[in-house]
């Protein structure tokens, strides 16, 4: 028997490995490089209810540990999505969550109405309340606690499917958020998406971004997010998903024991497409040599 | 399923000044990619970086790239040595579509020369009729020269001064021609604007800022007209669904 399994409330995952949502598309293209089934889940690109073309001019700057990011939730739609993709995630053999965004409370509760009977295809909705690329919505909803509490209640009331409620590490206070979503009915939350960040070409003084500013990912934001982990699910009853700059077995683990119950590769994908297989592989070695089942691992932190 | 290979470096030349020529041993690379694909290649900063193919050789199972210096990645990539390896992504993208016409005006500019090299060995092995045109700056830029090419400079150190659009215009044009052109945009459009002009059909290479260079991040897009009436453009990802695309589609 695997080793890998873990549990994120009633939804049960052969592994803790989820693709983050603008990681891995619908899966298609990753799926050239290795069995997606080998996954716990992979989390859909950000879907809203009409199509974005997301953000225009350049959308990449590197960094020195990692990338920013300014798509801007380039999506081709919810309809488009159930369609078109959803059946495809459905025949992976994997976890399939379905990552909701918008721009209002209005827009949150048109995509639950529209996935919700398609609930026999999904195992969780992870809703991003958290993207810092888009002029409304998101990552505004997501950094106020209230606001938080209202849309998560509203879905709640409008689905059994599980709420997993993806956050924004751009608040002063990630706790505070992180109840919010616990005590509006929420299953799970995900810490973190990506951080605000700018880069400036200092030959032309312009910020390489077009949007001027964009989502940092990549291993030089694991610090914050693994600190963030900590700091929630010390406080929290409902499992925490993991995710910044995983980028191998030893970064799964450091999660797990700060917390997490499961986690996201992201950025890592984008490097090295096919890095779960390796990482899946170091995971069980990891688990056999130490004869543990890595759920064991979850919250298994001593602090100072 | 495809993957990421870990490549040996054959050899290794600087072919001018900012400009270095690996040969690169992947026998699955050499013998599946075409004309117009890339690859995408670690180095220590974060993001790979992605290089159009210049030349397979099936039999020896290496391919050729050429890397043009313009920051610290590139420069560490030029800087490798015969017998060190490298992570290879590829080859990736669509690629041009050779076999849609019998004959062909290949036109490179820049660090164009290197995809175009590749597409002008694949069209003569297969008999096809191609005319080459090869622009440059001025003649220290000049790279990959071949017999028989029409060549441009800009300073008119080397061949016809002027644009590549100088060295298309000597060329006799039949029907049913195809032009493929790869290289900076304000001259991809001149070409795509003259095949136009002369009901030629054109492809052109899109380069952007990329990141996963499999089509799973959106970072590199480019503009394609809409389909749906009212749109005003669509976004395409240039890694996957291009970097070839149909100079009547792209907005540029």
């Amino acid at each position: 028997m695997s080793r890998l399994g873990v549990d994120i409330g009633n939804v049960s995952l052969k592994s803790p490995l989820i693709l983050a949502s603008g990681t891995c598309n619908f899966g298609h293209e990753l799926s050239e490089y290795y069995d997606l089934s080998i996954l716990g889940g992979l989390s859909s690109k950000g879907l809203t209810i009409r199509p974005r073309v997301g953000n225009e001019g350049v959308r990449v700057a590197e960094t020195a540990c990692g990338m920013l990011n300014s798509v801007g939730l380039q999506n081709p739609g919810v309809d488009y999505f159930i369609e078109h993709d959803l059946d495809y995630m459905r025949s992976l053999g994997t976890g399939v969550i379905v990552n909701v965004a918008g721009h209002s409370f209005d827009d949150y509760m048109a995509m639950i109405d529209k996935l919700d009977p398609h609930k026999d295809k999904i195992d969780a909705l992870e809703i991003n309340l958290s993207c810092p690329n888009v002029k409304a919505g998101c990552m505004s909803i997501g950094s106020d606690p209230e606001q938080i509490r209202e849309i998560v209640s509203a879905m709640r009331k409008r689905t059994e499917l599980p709420l997993w409620i993806k956050l924004t590490p751009n608040v002063t206070d990630i706790k505070a958020t992180a109840l919010a979503a616990q005590s509006a009915g929420a299953d799970a939350v995900v810490l973190i998406n990506t951080m605000l960040g700018m880069v400036i070409d200092i030959r032309t003084r312009r910020p390489v971004l077009h949007n001027n500013t964009g989502g940092y990912s990549g291993p030089g934001i694991k610090p914050v997010a693994v600190r963030m982990v900590a700091e929630c699910s010390a406080v929290l009853d409902i499992p925490v998903i993991g995710c910044g700059g995983i980028m191998d077995y030893k970064d799964v683990i450091e999660f797990m024991i700060a917390g997490a119950s499961a986690v996201e590769i992201g950025t890592a994908s984008l490097v090295h497409p096919a890095c779960p297989v390796d990482i899946t592989r170091d995971l069980e070695d990891y688990c056999n040599v130490n004869n543990i089942l890595i759920k064991e691992l979850t919250g298994t932190l001593n602090i100072w | 399923m495809n993957k990421e290979f870990t490549c040996t470096i054959v050899s290794r030349r600087m072919i001018s000044e900012d400009t270095a020529y690996l040969t690169i041993s992947c026998p699955e690379i050499a013998s599946s990619a075409i004309p117009g694909q890339f690859v995408n290649v670690s180095c220590s900063r974060f993001l790979k970086r992605p290089f159009g193919i210049a030349h397979t050789d099936t039999s020896n199972g290496t391919f050729d790239i050429g890397i043009k210096i313009v920051g610290d990645g590139t420069k560490e990539l030029s800087d490798v040595s015969e017998g060190d390896t490298l992570n290879v992504l590829g080859p990736l993208g669509n690629g041009f579509d050779l076999s849609c016409a019998d004959r062909f005006i290949l036109v490179s500019g820049g660090t164009g020369v290197f995809p175009v090299n590749f597409a002008y060995e694949k069209l003569t092995e297969s008999g096809k009729d191609v005319t080459l045109v090869q622009g440059f700056r001025d003649a220290s830029q000049a790279l990959m020269m071949r017999e028989g090419a029409i060549i441009t400079t800009d300073a008119g150190d080397l061949g016809i001064k002027g644009t590549c659009i100088a060295g298309l215009d000597t060329v006799d044009v039949s029907e049913g021609t195809v032009v493929c052109c790869v290289g900076p945009v304000p001259m991809m459009k001149a070409v795509g604007e003259w095949a136009t002009g002369k009901g030629l059909r054109c492809f052109i290479s899109m380069e952007q800022r990329m990141a996963c260079g499999v089509g799973i991040c959106l970072v590199c897009v480019c503009k394609i007209k809409a389909e749906e009436e009212g749109k005003p453009f669509e976004h395409v990802r240039c890694c996957k669904d291009g970097p070839v695309f149909d100079y009547k589609e792209i907005i540029l």
